[in-house]
């Protein structure tokens, strides 16, 4: 259980560097050093006054299961908003105004984060999930054309390790 | 005197107090207010607003009548790269960087895929041009075709969505008691209403609608926010206002 430092809400006032007895914290790119955290320590997490410092868990519980005719419904309403994605991105390279491409552009950006908070609850949050291994095993046995098998590859293994 | 909520955000306009800072005085009625008046936290326009009735079991939306959810098959191109951009931020999320690079790589691929597939099919211009008329000629929204560059073919999806998809999804959701679904679905069907309302404007009044006017989306939940004085806080998500990014003109 290593410590992380969200920076946003690191207020300078450095108790972890006290505190740390291995120095992990005091480093020149304000992550903490997991090498040399204590791993579930955690008096760097409460010393802190503002609460920047969190400690990592080692693993993560299976999303809760998800319904058929939830997950297809969501599936459906992110199916239309990534093809709306892709009909402002088009308007996006197309537009005849930097304002008309301003605006599609925001559009395109809103659809693509919307799809993807459908999809996060139609089973796909945790990446270390049995749907996410199985999607990958399935596209690295029969890839499309140009498909990046060996990012996929490295995932399953990667993603195997921190289970 | 009444209240009225902003669908969007939930902010509530209360008659007997006005709206003093907007020039709006103590105990003015709702109908007497101008056509043109927005959400001063969201700036969804006045039609987004609702009386807040005393009568809860009259805010109940009326069950419609409707066939079975079709079939969804295999995932879409635009599916997959949302699906794996997710996968990325959740392993942002845990601190995983050579993880989220790869589920990048995998999204970005997917979105070549998609954008090649537009290049192979330049945007057909009459299509837009027919369509902008049919919709004039059964009545849809007017002057359509003013502004339209394609934007009407994603209104005619995006309305499909708010008249059917949401309904279908928030019942599925509601049934299973899905409270992750039903917050998803809570949160992009306010964005959904909040970028209706941007494409009707646009329609309507084109590049106009932008002048002077600064253009923010929501890292977290996608909201559109047009205007100067951002938010403290997301109008939609509630998340702190330095997560809504500024997109600027190119």
């Amino acid at each position: 259980m290593p410590a992380v430092r969200n920076i946003r809400l690191c207020t300078k006032d450095c108790m972890c560097l006290y505190v740390c007895p291995s120095g992990a914290t005091d480093t020149e790119n304000s992550v903490i050093d997991v090498e040399k955290c204590i791993k579930g320590c955690r008096a760097c997490v409460d010393a802190c006054p503002s609460g920047a410092i969190s400690l990592l868990p080692d693993a993560y519980p299976p999303q809760q299961p998800k319904k058929e005719t939830v997950t297809d419904a969501l599936r459906l309403l992110a199916r239309s908003k990534a093809a709306q994605e892709k009909m402002t991105a088009d308007i996006m390279e197309s537009g005849p105004s930097s304002v008309t491409r301003q605006f599609a552009e925001a559009m395109s950006k809103s659809n693509r984060l919307m799809a993807e908070d459908l999809l996060r609850e139609s089973g796909y949050m945790l990446p270390q999930s049995e749907e996410v291994r199985g999607l990958l095993e399935s596209l690295t046995k029969s890839p499309p054309e140009g498909f990046p098998t060996d990012a996929a590859e490295k995932l399953l293994i990667l993603l195997g390790k921190t289970t | 005197m009444r209240k009225f909520k902003c669908s969007i955000c939930g902010f509530i306009f209360e008659e007997a107090a006005g709206l003093p800072e907007k020039g709006i005085s103590p105990g003015t009625k709702w109908e007497d207010i101008s056509a043109g008046f927005v959400c001063p936290w969201c700036g969804a326009s006045k039609t987004a607003f609702v009386e807040v009735s005393e009568n809860v079991a009259a805010t109940v939306p009326a069950i419609q009548q409707e066939g079975p959810v079709e079939q969804v098959g295999e995932f879409t191109v635009g599916e997959l790269s949302a699906l794996f951009s997710n996968l990325a931020k959740g392993c942002e999320k845990q601190h995983l960087p050579e993880e989220m690079g790869l589920f990048l790589q995998i999204s970005d691929y997917y979105r070549s895929t998609m954008h090649a597939a537009s290049i192979a099919k330049p945007a057909p211009e009459n299509t837009y041009a027919a369509e902008s008329q049919a919709a004039m000629k059964d009545d849809g929204p007017p002057a359509a075709s003013l502004h339209d560059y394609g934007f009407h073919a994603v209104s005619e999806l995006l309305r499909e969505d708010l008249s059917d998809g949401f309904a279908k999804a928030n019942r599925a959701s509601a049934a299973e008691r899905d409270r992750g679904a039903l917050r998803a679905l809570v949160w992009s069907e306010k964005v959904s209403r909040m970028a209706g309302s941007h494409l009707d404007r646009y329609a309507r009044e084109g590049d106009a609608i932008l002048e002077n006017t600064k253009v923010y989306v929501c890292d977290i939940c996608g909201f559109v926010y047009l205007g100067n004085d951002l938010p403290e806080v997301c109008p939609v998500c509630k998340v702190p206002n330095y997560k809504m990014t500024q997109i600027g003109r190119r």
